[in-house]
């Protein structure tokens, strides 16, 4: 099946041996808000990942089976089928489909295990016969977890958005109040501009380096400075470093995506930060030292007219349409 | 490894010329690696494990290199068209575990050739072109289009930098660099043989400390005006442009 997708995005890649097609998304929907994929039947991905969120869930570290608390804090998943490097914070999984496979028996999240996941969908009366019609599959023995990490995905790529006030501006159909639009010229650096007008002397605030749209992330990992580490291994969460091998990458965290980002708090890899106004003082005070701070992270001197203005820019990257969208699809989702 | 000269271009020319119709007659095409070597003052560049000395007092741990390369091409002996290698790639190192050689195994048709191209920068005509015209995971992808009028960054070098001396890399240098105007072909002239017994080893060499110093003039780290060069702010920028394409140097192994 073809999802539409919008013009200003360079095209979802679909695994050659997972397209999405019309049974798989369906199924994929139904197991991602299933609370059957847990071990007590308790805990579904929307547990964590709620769609008037943007399928995050309101907790600074998520809390799975049994009140269990997690790591980190729930990203949100908007255009999360257009992160094709790495996923996770830490970048430690390659794609959606082998993703899926591990809150599924993680024992802070759904606390279950694959054996016995794969032979409660075997028993299924509705969900066998998705599988064998999803994936044509032909005998029980068939089914294994891989089928349900491909629905998983089928239905994560769906979640496609694009009109935040933002996306519309760019479109030509809204246009920025003047607040949003000074935050945009720090957000954009506009003050570099060689005909930067009313914006030439504002501060730049070296946002769109990292988060660079239209995904708001460039996937890479850097430290943007929120602990003080005077050696690499004083970080508390090392983050990249123990999946990349190099304590040089300690303290360095994937850039998360901004879509939504105003339904997404509270912020940080480990929720530290409560607001959008907090995670701007945060980076107008330049960040904390460590050798491996990311040099374009330095102090930014705004005033609180320009700070209102960045969170007020941040405001335009939430899609309305796109949350409440994931939240009729949630409801539709009936008791099996 | 031998460094190859201007003057023995012209002879090349004239006895490859025959001997190059054997080799076109055989035909076939070779597995052939150019490695892309990075450096800082003629020794391998290390991503953040190294405190380089910088001739104006202070050192600095390098955080990332880039640029983009565009039309990578051979020169046949022969003449006639230059055998494209790539339209356009991204050499990157990011992270201490990427190491200092970036490799890249094209096939290549034997034969004799006398030199090697390409542009510094994202060649004009896909300069034009905005990232979602191309494929999700297209070098013209990797997030290094600016804006509209600035469009993609064709080289980084970021740093951070101990100035007092004090122990603490707390000064970030970030240059980001590149415009149409700054797109510049960097040619290499001299001869080598592509066969299938003798499989030179092509290395581009690019050096982070000659694009910024040099025993002479050294560009001024300490001036605050001298640490950020972005978007359409590339007056200072053309300066460690104009080092930074001036200074790659092709050794043949
Ligand atoms: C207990 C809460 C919880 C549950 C249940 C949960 N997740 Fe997550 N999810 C998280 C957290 C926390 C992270 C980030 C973990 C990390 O990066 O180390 C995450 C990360 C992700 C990511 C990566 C997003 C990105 O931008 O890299 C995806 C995709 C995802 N989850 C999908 C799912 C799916 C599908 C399920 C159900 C099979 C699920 N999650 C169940 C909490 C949860
Ligand atoms: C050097 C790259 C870099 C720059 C520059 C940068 N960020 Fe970030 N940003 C990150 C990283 C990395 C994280 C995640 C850090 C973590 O959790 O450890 C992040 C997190 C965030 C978050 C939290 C998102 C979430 O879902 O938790 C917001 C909001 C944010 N940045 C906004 C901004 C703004 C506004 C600017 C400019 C003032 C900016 N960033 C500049 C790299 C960067």
């Amino acid at each position: 099946m073809n999802i539409p997708e919008p013009e200003a995005f360079a095209k979802i890649i679909y695994p050659p041996d997972n397209p999405t097609t019309e049974e798989g998304l369906a199924l994929g929907r139904a197991l991602f808000f299933d609370p059957l994929l847990s071990a007590d039947s308790t805990v579904s991905c929307s547990t964590c990942h709620l769609p008037e969120l943007a399928f995050t869930d309101r907790q600074p570290i998520s809390v799975g089976i049994n009140g269990r608390l997690g790591r980190r804090n729930a990203p949100g998943l908007t255009n999360v089928g257009y992160l094709h490097q790495t996923l996770f914070w830490d970048g430690r999984a390659d794609n959606l489909e082998t993703q899926a496979l591990h809150p599924v028996a993680d024992p802070n999240e759904m606390g279950g295990s694959w054996q016995l996941m794969i032979s409660k969908l075997r028993r299924h009366p509705v969900y066998w016969p998705q599988f064998e019609r999803a994936f044509g599959l032909k005998e029980l023995s068939e089914l294994n977890p891989d089928y349900v990490g491909k629905a998983l995905a089928q239905y994560q790529r769906s979640l496609i958005s694009s009109d935040s006030k933002y996306d519309r501006v760019q479109r030509g159909e809204a246009t920025f109040t003047e607040e949003e639009a000074l935050g945009n010229a720090i957000f954009f650096d506009l003050a570099d501009e060689p005909n930067a007008g009313k914006y030439a002397e504002i501060p730049t605030g070296e946002c769109a380096h990292c988060h660079i749209p239209p995904h708001f992330t460039n996937q890479l990992f850097s430290n943007n400075g929120l602990d003080e580490a005077n050696s690499l291994d004083d970080f508390k969460d090392p983050g990249r470093g123990p999946i990349s091998g190099s304590k040089y990458d300690n303290g360095k965290f994937r850039v998360p995506s901004l879509r939504n980002v105003a339904l997404t708090g509270p912020y940080m890899h480990d929720g530290r930060f409560n607001s959008l106004k907090e995670v701007v003082d945060h980076y107008d005070a330049g960040g904390k030292y460590a050798e491996n701070k990311d040099p374009n992270i330095i102090p930014l001197g705004l005033s609180p007219d320009q700070h209102r203005a960045l969170v007020a820019f941040l405001q335009t990257l939430t899609d309305t349409s796109f949350v409440s969208q994931g939240v009729r699809e949630s409801e539709s989702q009936g008791v099996r | 490894m031998k460094y190859l000269s201007l003057l023995a271009f012209p002879l090349m020319f004239l006895f490859a010329g025959c001997m190059d119709d054997d080799d076109s007659v055989t035909g076939g095409e070779v597995a052939t690696t150019v490695n892309f070597r990075a450096e800082y003052d003629d020794a391998d560049l290390s991503i953040q494990s190294i405190a380089y000395d910088y001739p104006t007092g202070a050192k600095l741990k390098t955080t990332l290199f880039q640029y983009y390369v565009s039309d990578l091409e051979l020169l046949p002996a022969a003449g006639g068209a230059a055998v494209r290698l790539a339209d356009i790639d991204l050499i990157r190192y990011q992270s201490e575990t990427d190491g200092s050689v970036t490799s890249r195994t094209y096939n290549v048709p034997v034969g004799d050739y006398v030199g090697l191209r390409f542009g510094l920068g994202v060649k004009p005509d896909l300069n034009a072109m905005d990232p979602n015209e191309f494929s999700a995971d297209f070098v013209l992808n990797e997030v290094q289009f600016w804006n509209a009028n600035a469009r993609y960054v064709f080289a980084k070098i970021e740093a951070n930098a101990d100035l007092e001396d004090d122990g603490t890399f707390d000064t970030g240098l970030t240059y980001h660099l590149g415009s149409d105007a700054m797109y510049t072909t960097i040619t290499f002239t001299g001869d080598f043989t592509i066969s299938t017994t003798a499989n030179p080893e092509l290395n581009i060499v690019a050096d982070v400390f000659k694009a910024l110093a040099s025993d002479t003039e050294s560009f001024d780290i300490s001036n605050p005006d001298q640490q950020r060069i972005h978007g359409m702010n590339q007056a200072i920028g053309q300066d460690i442009w104009t080092r930074l394409a001036g200074q790659f140097e092709l050794q043949i192994r």
